[in-house]
């Protein structure tokens, strides 16, 4: 029965002190949180990190969450903001994710697998290599819109950026995205030739 | 001026106003290069919304609750106290100090040659000889000091944790 309770029902129960309702909670946004925090960190370890940092966070502040917007948008708030923290704390040089070096570590990755999941490979999975070559900023574009169904006002709340520059933005995170998932392919092809 | 992308993926977000709509309904059914691209986006669209979020570790949940029960635990003595008698020894003291300079400047006698004090008659003041070389005053001062230090403490906290998500 109580996963039929709403966001804002298991915050007033989790806040009259009642753990298993944010036990619900998490439960409920940990599989996008997870998804957000890997765009940033580009690694498993670090995001589960980062998504259960962000998880107490929340919990520590959920008096502070106002209910003028929907809980996932300011729980994804945390999430961008303690991403940035930890790319900062990693002085991971955003801009290397997209050069050469990089691509040929992936490229490299990929042909590993290559070898035993030929068949298995499907255009999403090409798709998924492709958000992963993206700049985080992108990617977390890319996945906002599209996995967490957040409106580009609800992104550009998120994000502290306006609407309008959501949109453009938008725009040429899906223009890099198609270009990497073509190049992906063609790669694919040519090698296989 | 818009790309012919641009103008095309904000149709397909339904971003755009009812007069590019409906221009752009025209130019979908008449022109077969608008078309050819129209479709494209849209199945790009489709695919990108066909993503699935990855899965975390099976013991997520349980490691964020874990998290939170230890940071409960670990919760520190000064952070139990409660903020009310704090605030009620802080307000005791003073409110004592003000009656005290109050009183003091009540019973002062401004005169243009001299400051004289006249204390009320009723009023016998302790013997200061008594106190043991204001051993007492000193420990009212300290205490004052500390809880001083306390308050600033507890309100420079706050302000950190208030400013950590802005």
């Amino acid at each position: 029965m109580q996963s039929r309770l709403s966001d804002i029902e298991l915050i007033e129960q989790t806040l009259a002190g009642n753990q298993a309702a944010y036990a619900d909670l998490v439960r409920r946004h940990q599989r996008f949180v997870f998804t957000l925090a890997l765009r940033f960190s580009k690694n498993r370890e670090d995001a589960e990190e980062i998504a259960q940092d962000c998880f107490i966070k929340a919990y520590r502040s959920l008096l502070a969450f106002q209910k003028q917007s929907k809980f996932s948008t300011w729980l994804y708030t945390i999430v961008y903001t303690t991403s940035m923290t930890f790319l900062r704390k990693k002085r991971v040089d955003t801009d290397s994710i997209d050069d050469e070096n990089t691509y040929i570590q992936l490229e490299n990755h990929s042909s590993g697998l290559k070898s035993n999941m030929a068949e298995t490979k499907s255009r999403s999975y090409y798709l998924q290599q492709a958000i992963t070559q993206l700049l985080p900023d992108d990617a977390a574009i890319i996945t906002l819109f599209y996995m967490g169904e957040q409106s580009l006002e609800e992104i550009g709340q998120t994000l502290g950026i306006e609407a309008n520059t959501i949109k453009v933005k938008l725009f040429r995170a899906r223009q890099r995205l198609k270009e990497k998932l073509e190049r992906n392919l063609k790669d694919e092809v040519k090698e296989l030739i | 001026m818009n790309t012919i992308e641009e103008r095309l993926w904000n149709y397909i977000d339904g971003t755009c106003t009812e007069e590019e709509r409906r221009a752009i309904d025209l130019l979908i059914a008449d022109d077969e290069g608008y078309r050819s691209k129209f479709e494209e986006l849209l199945s790009l669209d489709r695919e990108f919304a066909s993503l699935e979020p990855d899965e975390p570790s099976m013991g997520f949940t349980y490691n964020v609750m874990e998290g939170i029960r230890a940071e409960h635990a670990q919760k520190p003595l000064k952070a139990a106290i409660n903020k009310r008698i704090i605030r009620g020894i802080g307000g005791f003291f003073i409110v004592t100090i003000l009656l005290l300079v109050i009183l003091m400047l009540s019973t002062f006698h401004f005169t243009s040659a001299s400051v004289s004090v006249h204390l009320p008659e009723s009023l016998k003041l302790p013997d200061m000889k008594n106190f043991p070389s204001g051993l007492l005053l000193k420990g009212f001062f300290f205490f004052d000091a500390i809880l001083a230090l306390f308050l600033i403490d507890a309100y420079l906290h706050k302000k950190g944790v208030q400013s950590r998500f802005k």
